[in-house]
């Protein structure tokens, strides 16, 4: 009996969690002017018109090095600061981890207002400039809490060996603590491009006249037209993410690290 | 001159472990020598400020005379073998071998010999391309031992090697690390907080507490002749009372023991015994033997447990002095609980020791 409930309720449960997906690809088959269910006739126009519209295209592409600048930069410092709370206990270790961790507990929209009036006040700002700021800071606390699980996971001394069998400290960390955590940094590079594709918050505040990320752009393309080519959109950015995702489990295991 | 030498080596704080206070040792080309105390006693602060991972408040430290206290830990010569291995994951077995004989810019076919001849040594020739993960606890650690010796440094330093074993194989690798330190005559630090396993590596034990050396002798002297309370509880005296000193005879002093005055060879690490002093009485349960009644030849007591351990029972009998365990051959005369014996002393094996509170 209480197989049968679970198993009731798991399907429930995914019924839930997969049910407006499956709403979406569907309709963006359909042949209605109107993003509809069920959709009526099939078509392939609305994938058409995605790739048409040239506000999705350009956005894609600034969405693209915005995820790949912010996440890479975001790693580069998220390291060291890893490095140090996971093999220096100092004084106000715990109290640093916390400040680091603040920009996962804060909303999104409180951040991108926050930053956007910084901004303002700094004066003359390039959007993107703004965007890769915000898009850093936002992954930056990520960063430090996926290298410190994959730091975690290795000896400390390992480090120290390399050190007594004649490394100096650099060619230790370089030799021995980065390989071992390479899965931890990919798993990190994933996670944080995937967070910065699909935020919408923080590029909310910071987009400008003609620089938009594709989550904005299509918040402001609904905002005007009602048909399928979102539900197209989101289809191909469905797809696009499970390909990624599943592409980093299979080669580096992602879930041993989130 | 010493191989080693460690002058007046002062710690005082280092990753919550306690300070190490005016730390002196010397240590003998080929020797091996242990460190050996309980947790927390600066056994590993002193092996890691001889590696150079901590840099000592005050104090020297010499190898082959030349002043070590100051060189970084890669520029030290030291092989290091750690409680966890830390070997590096991501090598094989041969890589792992190999990394210091790397660093130090030894041509290929060089390091190809010696690496064979390390692992020849450790038996692991047929592992070579092996990852760590692929071995177990006992073949680590002999990789550990391969890779820390290949490059024949000055000293080898052993933290707490075997802790990480389950207990028969600890026996082995403990005779496999110390038939790999005499072939290659290496002077050796071991730190271990396991008496048995100081006691038969050895050539000398330092038994240390809170930072300070209780004291440095061959493992038969600290076994049989402590020269403090903590070292006799430590190397496994199961009883110990408090007695006042009735004479002093040189090297043997005389108390009372029920009705009859037993002597028995004292020690004390700071002082003399005089007659009136306190001294602390240790003996071990298989120093004293039972006789049935009360009897003029011992102390007289009452058993009030015996438990079976195959060849022998251990009773503990309550005297007038305190509770003691004592061992018997289990063929021998038994004894039920509540029974009245006497309890007779073997004074060779008895050790009285005079603390320095009590001068």
């Amino acid at each position: 009996m209480v197989s049968r409930w679970m198993y009731i309720s798991l399907v429930i449960l995914y019924g839930f969690l997969l049910g407006p997906f499956v709403i979406i690809f569907m309709a963006s088959f359909g042949a209605n002017a109107n993003l509809a269910f069920p959709p009526q006739g099939f078509t392939l126009d609305w994938f058409a018109n995605v790739f048409e519209t040239s506000q999705f295209i350009d956005s894609f592409w600034i969405s693209l090095q915005l995820g790949l600048s912010s996440t890479i930069v975001s790693l580069v410092m998220g390291m060291p600061v890893a490095y140090a709370l996971t093999r220096f206990h100092f004084a106000g270790s715990g109290m640093v981890e916390t400040v680091f961790s603040a920009p996962i507990l804060v909303p999104g929209l409180v951040i991108g207002f926050a930053m956007l009036n910084f901004f303002v006040l700094l004066g003359d700002m390039q959007v993107m400039t703004g965007l890769f700021i915000g898009h850093t800071a936002i992954l930056f606390p990520y960063s430090v809490r996926v290298i410190s699980a994959s730091l975690r996971n290795l000896d400390p001394y390992v480090e120290d060996a390399a050190v007594s069998l004649g490394a100096n400290r650099l060619r230790g960390f370089l030799l021995v603590a980065l390989p071992n955590m390479q899965a931890g940094l990919a798993a990190a590079f994933v996670l944080g491009f995937i967070t910065s594709f699909n935020n919408v918050p923080v590029s909310l505040f910071l987009s400008g006249p003609g620089v938009t990320t594709l989550p904005v752009s299509m918040l402001s393309y609904l905002e005007y037209y009602f048909d399928p080519t979102i539900a197209a959109l989101s289809t191909l950015l469905v797809i696009f993410t499970v390909v990624l995702v599943q592409t980093a489990e299979r080669v580096l295991g992602l879930s041993q690290f989130v | 001159m010493p191989h080693l030498e460690i002058h007046n080596l002062t710690v005082s704080y280092e990753k919550n472990q306690p300070t190490l206070k005016q730390f002196s040792l010397n240590v003998e080309q080929g020797e091996l020598v242990s460190l050996l105390g309980p947790s927390g006693c600066g056994k590993t602060t002193t092996l890691r400020s001889v590696a150079g991972f901590i840099r000592p408040d005050a104090g020297q430290i010499l190898i082959n005379g030349q002043d070590y206290t100051r060189l970084p830990p890669n520029q030290r010569d030291i092989g290091l073998v750690f409680q966890s291995y830390a070997l590096f994951p991501h090598l094989t077995v041969f890589h792992n071998v190999a990394f210091g004989l790397r660093m130090r810019r030894i041509p290929k076919e060089e390091v190809h010999n010696r690496v064979a001849n390390a692992l020849r040594m450790v038996g692991l020739e047929a592992f070579a391309d092996r990852r760590p993960a692929q071995l177990s606890g006992g073949q680590q650690q002999r990789v550990a031992l391969a890779r820390a010796t290949v490059i024949e440094p000055q000293v080898l330093l052993l933290d707490e090697p075997l802790s990480n074993l389950d207990a028969r194989l600890r026996v082995d690798m403990r005779q496999e690390i110390r038939r790999t330190q005499q072939q290659l005559g290496i002077t050796t630090l071991y730190v271990t907080h396991d008496q048995v396993e100081a006691m038969s590596i050895s050539d000398r034990v330092v038994v240390m507490n809170q930072g300070d050396i209780e004291q440095i002798g061959r493992p038969e002297s600290i076994f049989a002749a402590p020269e403090t309370a903590f070292v006799a509880d430590f190397m496994g005296f199961d009883n110990h009372f408090n007695a006042a000193v009735a004479s002093v005879r040189d090297s043997l002093l005389t108390v009372n023991w029920g009705d009859a005055p037993i002597e028995l060879p004292w020690r004390s690490k700071f002082g003399s015994a005089q007659a009136g002093a306190m001294a602390e009485i240790f003996f071990r349960a298989d120093s004293a033997s039972l006789l049935a009644g009360r009897d003029a030849s011992g102390l007289a007591g009452q058993v009030i447990l015996h438990t079976f351990h195959g060849n022998e029972v251990i009773y503990l009998v309550e005297t007038e002095v305190g509770e003691f365990s004592i061992m018997q051959d289990s063929d021998g005369e038994r004894f039920e609980s509540g029974a009245t014996v006497t309890v007779q002393a073997d004074t060779k094996k008895w050790i009285a020791i005079i603390e320095e509170s009590e001068l």
